[in-house]
């Protein structure tokens, strides 16, 4: 099987990289982060990724309207996303479902938590 | 880590010897006397080089020693074993000792080899004399035959004791 | 890879830091009765973000402090709480907590119950019910933005100001800055409420966006705030008629992705927005890199190590030259090792560049603490920062951050009076209290200096007498300087009450051992009714200093140059005695004298010939005779082993090479040994 290889929207540094230390080591997957949205927007067209994981509330470009752009390009029209907050956001969970995120992860998660909806959007998607 | 060592680790920072397990031991001389240290708390043995003597130090360290850019403390035996100073010989060493926060310089007189010990071969610091008791986990008795030089008693010390006297003084 | 948890204990220091920092800039507009909403949003994620990491790392009660926070601060940016100071006493108060939860590693020592009910205190919401204007976007615009971002634009509806697109193209390389500059060109004059990217934004080396913007401006001003062509800029009407008032979205099903390619206005290459930013500072938080301060010892040993090679070149080169036949290949071995030396000073100055922090880090924090001591205690002070950019150690920065905390509770609480106290003496009422920094040679010198009560000479040297740390007759004959430095004698303290600050067991003392164990000193200066004003001196670096080594019975030793003034020659026939301890007059003042070798218990006997080196340390001096000076050169000092470390007189060893160590002299505490407490009040006598 290939080498899942997966995109992490992040602006935390210390959640990329519990971010990417659950997913290299229980799921072998490859990590690529960005650090805000914008930096994110630079390179999806370019990446070639099997998920993307993306925060909601980032401080340039916000999580919901990166899920808009991703989902205009061609390439990353079926791309698993997943979306990232807190409980709190309510609303904005649901605008980003509306959008086309596949699933929600709410903070705070475990590894876990992580690796099971990881596992489930893939296998639905 | 093997069991044996982990097990020998923790007789060694508890000061006494469980029966029941090998003991592996670094032997030494100090002043005509046979010595030993738990093999695992050796880092290294070095030729003797020049001490740089630290005035007011407590009683029992000769000074510091540059190990590769780390400032190692040495001390002396001597003045605990209540024996009288020797100037260094061509077989001086210092042995670097872990004693758990710190890595501690041994001046010895010399190095006699590494000795196996079998568990009817330690004997409990019952035989042992009032000062010394607190630094001395044991003896040793190993039978004769093994090894090129001989020895047919080793005092077991405790390193962690070591330092616990060098603190106090 | 950095490790996750460490990761994450160095993101929640920056966060609390950046929240202390914006907490006092939105308690000074709230003073001044501005609002700042980006300020209030960025304290909101930054809270949040705290909030999602403590919980991934396990920090549980962090986390729920947080989380109750977040409540508050999300009724803040949404409005419907409005910023108080009582609200902003809380959300220090909240500040402080986080440190103290990830300080003590969560032992549970602060009451998280009664937290909980200050922060209901405030929250009763009281926030005035919009009027219903908006803006007409499509909805497409409207779908992606957030509750925070909703809001924000019916604010700004509901205050009449104008909304814009503004279409901007940023390098793919240059994101960061182009940010930046956009940022601060917007400033206070536009409020960015998000950015829009177009379906096909992301070019090959570029990115184009709308940015969405609320201003006061018009379009004209806008254009030319922004330097952009005007077709660049297109004003968002208000809808008309007004809606019905705004009430909660109802999500909309839509299950499979919505494309809305075609939604986006089309869109004509515009001029890139920021080509050359100028005069900006475009250094980002990107551009950065976080390092292990023990990597950096690392790589300062192996410098240390590198120049001890570079010693035994240049002796190998010595025995080249004297030889007839290499003579030519000395000289060539010379320049190569010139060379050599130059670039691992390069080295040297690179890594000790890396290790310096701006003062201002530990500035802010100590900011937050004025503030809220400030409230504590009833007392107006008007906190005034000089040089935060004076760059310093890290290590240093680290250690300096208690005592000069307690200095500054010290000024709060002993020095600057109440309002009511200070108009009676005819002072401003709100007291003033700076921290000054600047750089001076090779040191540091940060002054505390407050314009409070000042210190009373006679009710020191009661004090001192009762306490027995002087004889009771020794007042007449001390001077007004060994008076003040009385407060630094172990056990001294005017207060008889133990209040709430000196009750944690911190005397002046303990700051001073602090301050002199990383090779500075604090001087006090002081005058009855006017203020008090404290002076660090601080080297700038702990890692290698320059030093001088000497001899001292037939052993090397090094004296850090920052302590010396001079070295001279000791002439026999200048030497007195007064009150059994040796002295000189040099230049017309007595220097008292200490033999190193007597003092470090040496019986030998005197050399013919001795030199003296004069040490100071704030206002005092001290001449240690020794047996040779050898020169000097730049040393790496190391510390110790623990079993050494208790061991007085010595800041650490040093490696000289060719099997050499000698011992780094501390001279701030030899100085202290030496002259205190006995032969203080005698000394301050000494005409």
């Amino acid at each position: 099987m290939e080498r899942l290889r997966v995109l992490v929207v992040e602006d935390s540094g210390a959640m990329r990289a519990f971010v990417r230390a659950a997913l290299e080591e229980e799921m072998n997957a490859e990590v690529v982060e960005a650090s805000s949205g914008l930096a994110a927007l630079a390179r999806i067209p370019r990446e070639e990724v099997g998920l993307v994981l993306v925060d909601v509330n980032m401080p340039d470009l916000n999580g919901l309207e990166l899920v808009a752009f991703l989902r205009k390009q061609p390439a990353h029209e079926s791309t698993p996303v997943i979306l990232m907050s807190t409980e709190s956001s309510e609303r904005d969970r649901q605008r980003g479902l509306d959008l086309g995120a596949n699933a929600f992860l709410s903070k705070p998660f475990g590894i876990q938590e992580l690796c099971d909806v990881v596992r489930r959007t893939l296998a639905d998607g | 880590m093997t069991d044996e060592l982990l097990a020998s680790d923790e007789a060694s920072s508890t000061g006494s010897f469980a029966a029941e397990q090998t003991h592996d031991v670094l032997a030494f001389i100090i002043a005509d006397e046979a010595y030993s240290f738990p093999l695992e708390s050796i880092r290294e043995i070095l030729k003797h080089k020049p001490i740089t003597p630290v005035p007011r130090a407590p009683q029992g360290v000769l000074g510091i020693l540059s190990v590769r850019g780390t400032v190692t403390t040495i001390v002396d035996l001597r003045a605990m074993l209540r024996v009288h100073a020797q100037p260094a010989t061509r077989h001086s060493r210092v042995l670097l000792v872990d004693q758990g926060d710190e890595i501690i310089g041994v001046l010895v007189d010399r190095v006699l080899q590494v000795v196996r010990l079998a568990p009817d071969e330690v004997e409990g610091t019952a035989m042992v004399s009032g000062d010394l008791s607190d630094y001395v986990a044991g003896i040793g008795r190993p039978r004769s035959g093994r090894g090129r030089e001989a020895v047919d008693l080793l005092i077991l010390l405790d390193p962690t004791a070591i330092l616990r006297r060098s603190h106090g003084a | 890879m950095a490790d996750p948890h460490e990761e994450f204990l160095a993101e929640v220091q920056e966060i609390i830091e950046a929240l202390s920092r914006d907490l006092l800039l939105l308690d000074q507009a709230q003073k001044d009765g501005n609002q700042q909403p980006d300020l209030v949003n960025e304290v909101f994620r930054g809270v949040h973000t705290l909030k999602g990491i403590a919980g991934m790392f396990g920090y549980q009660r962090l986390g729920a402090l947080a989380h109750s926070l977040e409540d508050l601060l999300d009724d803040l940016r949404l409005g419907r709480v409005q910023l108080s100071q009582e609200v902003l006493d809380v959300l220090f108060e909240g500040v402080e907590g986080f440190q103290r939860l990830v300080g003590e590693g969560e032992t549970p020592k602060m009451d998280l119950d009664a937290f909980a009910e200050a922060i209901e205190g405030v929250s009763a919401s009281d926030s005035e019910p919009l009027d219903g204007r908006e803006y007409d976007l499509e909805d497409a615009v409207l779908s992606v933005l957030t509750e925070y971002e909703e809001h924000r634009l019916r604010t700004n509806a509901a205050a009449g100001l104008g909304l814009f697109r503004l279409r901007v193209k940023f390098g793919l390389s240059s994101i960061d800055s182009d940010l930046e500059s956009l940022k601060s060109r917007s400033a206070d004059k536009a409020e960015i409420i998000t950015y829009l990217p177009s379906a096909d934004a992301a070019g090959d080396d570029s990115i184009e966006l709308d940015v969405l913007l609320a201003s006061s401006l018009g379009t004209g001003d806008l254009v030319s705030l922004f330097e952009v062509d005007a077709s660049a800029l297109r004003a968002v009407p208000f809808r008309a008629p007004p809606p019905p008032a705004p009430g909660p979205v109802v999500p909309v099903p839509v299950p499979a992705p919505v494309k809305t390619r075609d939604t986006m206005p089309p869109v004509a290459p515009e001029p890139s927005l920021v080509q050359q930013p100028e005069g900006i500072s475009l250094r980002g938080v990107a551009n950065s890199v976080r390092v292990d301060i023990r990597k950096l010892d690392h790589l300062m040993n192996v410098v240390g190590e590198l120049a001890i090679v570079r010693a035994s070149v240049t002796r190998l080169t010595e025995r080249l030259r004297n030889e007839e036949e290499t003579r030519r290949l000395a000289s060539d071995l010379h320049r190569v090792g010139r060379t050599f030396e130059r670039h691992l000073e390069e080295l040297q100055t690179g890594i000790l560049g890396v290790r310096m922090v701006p003062l201002g880090q530990l500035f802010d924090r100590l900011a937050r603490i004025v503030r809220q001591f400030a409230r504590e205690h009833d007392k107006e002070v008007h906190f005034s920062v000089t040089g935060s950019e004076t760059e310093i150690d890290k290590l240093i920065v680290e250690e300096l951050s208690d005592p000069m905390m307690h200095l500054i509770r010290n000024a709060i609480d002993h020095g600057i009076e109440s309002p009511k106290v200070r108009e009676l003496a005819g002072k401003d009422p709100i007291g003033t209290l700076a921290l000054n920094a600047y750089q001076k040679g090779n040191h540091v010198v940060i002054e505390v200096d407050d314009d409070g009560a000042g210190m009373n000479e006679r009710r020191l040297l009661e004090t001192a007498g009762r306490k027995g740390l002087i004889a009771a007759d020794s007042d007449s004959d001390m001077t007004r300087e060994a008076i003040l430095d009385l407060i630094f004698l172990p056990g001294f303290s005017t207060r008889s009450s133990i209040t709430d600050v000196s009750g944690r067991g911190v005397g002046m003392d303990v700051v001073k051992t602090n301050i002199n164990r990383l090779g500075g000193v604090i001087d006090v200066q002081s005058e009855y009714g006017f203020g008090t004003k404290f002076v660090i001196t601080l080297p700038v670096t702990l890692a290698i200093i320059n030093a001088l080594i000497l001899e001292v019975d037939g052993r090397p030793y090094a004296m850090p140059l920052a302590s010396i003034q001079e070295a001279i020659v000791l002439d026999p026939s200048l030497l007195r005695t007064v009150e059994g301890r040796e002295v000189i007059t040099l230049r017309g003042q007595t220097l008292p004298l200490c033999r190193l070798a007597e003092l470090f218990g040496s019986s030998r006997p005197r050399p013919a010939r001795e030199y003296v080196v004069v040490c100071s340390a704030g206002a005092r001096r001290l001449g240690f005779v020794v047996d040779a000076l050898e020169g000097q050169r730049d040393i790496v000092i190391k510390a110790l082993g623990p079993t050494l470390r208790d061991v007085r007189g010595f800041a650490g060893a040093t490696d000289l090479g060719e099997q050499r160590v000698a011992l780094v002299l501390d001279a701030p505490g030899l100085l202290e040994e030496v002259l205190r407490p006995a032969e203080l009040p005698r000394l301050g006598a000494t005409p």
